[in-house]
């Protein structure tokens, strides 16, 4: 547990029969960006909310920071320092995006100015300036996107966890939301990123996880995972040859 | 914005002075009392809003809150003389300790769920009053209801002889309602609610704890309605089980605030004053007409209300305000006021 | 009264709880609308019976072909014309508690319309069924009570079946189950919501006609009544049709055998607790589904 600032052991949910996540282990170094790819229903979306504390694991431990968080509620895992965004953004609508930003913003302290301060500073970290006094639910899938990121920034987080941030963009949309993840995790914040895109996700991350059937099936650098002729021939199939040509 | 900030204040100023002289026109019992029952409804609305509103949970039992604020004052004060200014507050904290007790196992319940709990739990509460007789030492009086005892003019004990300080107070418990409730939407919490009102799963995943951030504003809620119970008990000197904690005391407050905007500041102040005036004029002129033509029409209001102005006359009047202002633009300014006035 | 008189009497009253919150229970089933008006609409449909029955004298029970259409057209028209567009306006609301004001406003509507139109004194339609009784087996039961229990058996079996196994049934179940794939499969689902209401109201007028010989009328009876509907239709599962009738027998039962040993009031709040009780630990109810919602 040298370095690492996010761990998993043997983590496994079982949805009354369905494994939905097997036994899974992995680690977030401090710093790192780490992927985890997999097919639908692989258990990507399961293990967040594993670790985000939505789901109590049947077996199995998450440690932060040294500190075990297996079983603590959402809040209190985003407490512990770790934020996430939603596979289905959940913007919140009626208020605007300032407001939005500000709510994570009040985690930290109660003074409204300073969580106006930090979430100015969230909000232009996203490029969101432009939309800034727009109401949350008038905004076009891309900026919700990076809404979502923001909000889950201004509660200051030492990881975070994006699920899907890139899903339904067109491809100069991608382009710029991969600049600012690693904008971001160059700020010194470790991601934890599920993806479908996987160029991107190479772009981004310097360790990929692979799941399949809630089980991992291989990890390492980008390289090694998609040169991995079980993980070609498993699951990624025609879709990775797609993405490269 | 310097010019702005002048035509702000010197609205406010001028609610505030109509305010304080209505009475100095007023002067029949009649008229000014029905004025002081708008004010009265425009506050349990706006405590009702505290709650329900900001944080958009379908209260339709706090009349129980009205009831349990009542009660303790008037039975602490007929039974051990202690004057209701005092009592009020012992009223509200047993309000406070109540709606912990309620809140920690209906916030686990969706929508329609909590909203039925709290029906339930209204009608539970009129029925056990009406079958109370005594509370140890305490008279409770049972169905027939517990008259609040006379003292003459004896303002140490919440007793006046004329109309005029009841309508001051009313005026009074308004104005800090509306402070309260401004100071609550700007707030850390007022951020809260208004963000699990929208989607407790993701307030969750900001570090909110949604139960907390609901109890605590229940608890406000229930402190001022409370108030509002004691004073509205001090006022008609006679507690009604059905009347201070029936559906008809939940449900009014409930359709003042929508009416007038719910989850605004001040909505349900707007809502309050019009729709109870609205309704007190008809009664008035047309009461001996058709016996429930007052609140036939009540209830037209409401549906048309909720069928075409959902968001409540604020909507309107938001408009008009803007306006006034000579905002246009969807500026900061235009922000700054919404959030004062507005959702 | 001996034990087996109290527990037919139980049941019978039950049943007709029941049928009175089948209505509700369907309407939240396929809408997912708590319908506030439930009550109010009880009560029209009593003072229709009861007015309808005074200047014609037919026999209440018959009047059932004759009012129970009205009150299908009266639901309809209120889905069409009142909840729908509150519910289009609410489509993207997470907990559209909109429509559940508009059906409480509606109530008051409602029951101020039959105040000023009737009056607010309690009537009673005393037929020859008032005062007989039936005995069987040593119970004697008020034979209103009993063609009660009777007619709420069969409308809610029949409705049961109706549901089961039919076309418009099934229509109306797969619109309650998933509203938006319903839509997809070519079911015009804002019809079916207004004949699901439609077909709500009209049960209410059956269960009116079964209290008319029996039970005085007035303005606000439909509260009584609405009040014991919700608790029957949580107790029974939201939404289920088997659970509307059990519950509303068990809600009866309680009521006749606690009269035995204790005040009536008293009984009411044992039943309000029990509710609670189902509310915080099986939301889903006792028969209910266990989908969320």
């Amino acid at each position: 547990m040298s370095n690492a600032l996010l761990e998993v052991n043997e983590l496994t949910i079982n949805f009354g029969g369905l494994i939905a996540v097997n036994q899974l282990d992995m680690k977030v170094n401090t710093g790192e960006a780490v992927g985890l790819i997999g097919p639908n229903g692989a258990g990507k979306t399961s293990a967040f909310n594993l670790i985000s504390g939505v789901y109590k694991p049947t077996h199995g431990q998450v440690f932060f920071d040294g500190e075990n968080i297996t079983g603590l509620t959402p809040y209190q895992v985003n407490r512990k320092g770790i934020g996430r965004t939603f596979q289905v953004v959940k913007p919140f609508g009626s208020m605007t995006v300032l407001e939005n930003v500000m709510v994570g913003g009040f985690v930290h302290t109660s003074k409204r100015s300073k969580s106006r301060e930090i979430a100015m500073q969230v909000i232009e970290q996203v490029d969101l300036k432009r939309k800034i006094n727009s109401l949350a639910k008038n905004l076009t899938l891309s900026d919700r996107k990076r809404l979502e990121v923001a909000k889950a920034l201004a509660t200051q987080p030492k990881l975070l966890l994006l699920d899907e941030v890139l899903a339904g963009l067109n491809p100069t949309e991608i382009e710029e939301a991969v600049k600012m993840i690693k904008s971001i995790n160059k700020s010194g914040i470790s991601i934890l990123m599920i993806e479908h895109v996987l160029q991107a996700t190479m772009a981004i991350c310097s360790h990929i996880v692979v799941l399949d059937y809630g089980k991992k099936i291989a990890e390492g650098t980008p390289q090694e995972v998609t040169s991995n002729p079980e993980v070609i021939k498993a699951y990624l199939g025609d879709d990775y040859e797609a993405v490269n040509n | 914005m310097d010019a702005v900030k002048t035509k702000k204040i010197s609205l406010i100023v001028l609610f505030l002075v109509i305010g304080f002289i209505i009475p100095q026109f007023v002067t029949k019992p009649y008229y000014l009392h029905v004025i002081t029952m708008c004010l009265l409804w425009a506050y349990l609305a706006s405590s009702w809003n505290l709650f329900c509103g900001f944080a958009g949970q379908l209260s339709l039992g706090h009349g129980v809150f009205t009831a349990v604020g009542a009660y303790v004052a008037v039975m602490l004060f007929n039974d051990y003389n202690i004057s209701p200014w005092i009592g009020m507050f012992a009223g509200a904290g047993a309000a406070v300790l109540l709606s912990i007790l309620i809140g920690y196992p209906t916030f686990k319940l969706r929508g329609a769920y909590y909203a039925l709990a709290t029906v339930a739990i209204g009608s539970g509460v009129v029925v056990l009053i009406e079958n109370t007789q005594a509370l140890g030492p305490f008279r409770v009086g049972g169905a027939e209801g517990l008259i609040v005892k006379l003292m003459g003019n004896a303002p140490a004990f919440f007793q006046f002889m004329s109309k005029q300080p009841y309508y001051y107070i009313a005026l009074v418990m308004l104005i800090i309602v509306v402070l309260f409730a401004f100071w609550l939407k700007n707030s850390r919490l007022g951020y809260y609610l208004s963000a699990l009102k929208e989607d407790p799963e993701a307030a969750e995943a900001l570090g909110i704890n949604v139960r907390n951030a609901k109890l605590v504003a229940a608890a406000y809620s229930a402190f001022f309605t409370a108030i509002g119970g004691v004073y509205y008990a001090m006022l008609i000197r006679y507690l009604e089980p059905n009347a201070i904690a029936g559906p008809m005391m939940s449900n009014e407050m409930v359709f003042l605030a929508v009416v007038g905007g719910s989850g605004t500041v001040l909505g349900p102040v707007v809502g309050g004053i019009t729709l109870h005036a609205i309704s007190e004029v008809i009664q008035f002129y047309f009461g001996d007409l058709a016996q429930g033509l007052h609140l036939f029409i009540y209830g037209l209001i409401v549906v048309f209300m909720i069928m075409f102005k959902p968001q409540g006359i604020i909507e309107i009047l938001q408009k008009y305000y803007n306006r006034f202002l000579g905002i246009t633009d969807r500026g900061e300014d235009e922000k700054s006021v919404k959030r004062t006035a507005g959702s | 009264m001996d034990s087996l008189s109290v527990i037919v009497n139980g049941i019978s009253m039950g049943a007709i709880y029941g049928l009175i919150a089948l209505g509700l229970t369907l309407i939240f089933g396929i809408m997912k609308i708590i319908n506030f008006a439930h009550g109010a609409l009880l009560m029209l449909s009593m003072m229709c019976s009861y007015w309808t029955w005074k200047y014609t004298g037919i026999n209440p029970y018959l009047l059932i072909i004759m009012i129970a259409p009205v009150m299908f057209v009266i639901g309809y028209s209120t889905e069409r014309f009142f909840i729908k567009p509150v519910l289009d306006a609410q489509k993207d609301v997470r907990e559209p508690i909109a429509v559940l004001l508009l059906t409480a406003a509606f109530a008051i509507v409602l029951e101020n319309l039959s105040l000023m139109l009737f009056g607010a004194d309690y009537v009673m339609a005393k037929t020859t069924v008032t005062d007989a009784t039936i005995a069987f087996g040593g119970v004697t039961l008020s034979a209103a009570r009993f063609y009660a229990l009777i007619i709420a058996l069969v409308i809610s079996g029949g409705f049961y079946l109706f549901l089961q196994y039919t076309e418009l049934g099934r229509k109306l179940r797969s619109c309650g189950q998933d509203r938006n794939t319903a839509s997809l499969m070519g079911i015009d689902v804002p019809k079916t919501f207004a004949i699901a209401f439609g077909i709500g109201t009209a049960l209410l007028a059956v269960a009116a006609i079964t209290l008319l010989p029996f039970y005085y009328v007035h303005p606000t009876v439909g509260n009584v009544f609405m009040t014991k509907a919700f608790i029957v239709v949580v107790l029974g599962g939201l939404g289920s049709v088997p659970g509307a009738l059990l519950g509303g027998i068990i809600i009866g039962l309680i009521e006749s055998i606690g009269a035995q040993y204790m005040t009536a009031t008293l009984t009411t709040v044992i039943v309000y607790a029990i509710f609670l009780l189902i509310l915080f630990i099986k939301p889903s109810g006792l028969f209910g589904s266990r989908l969320e919602w």
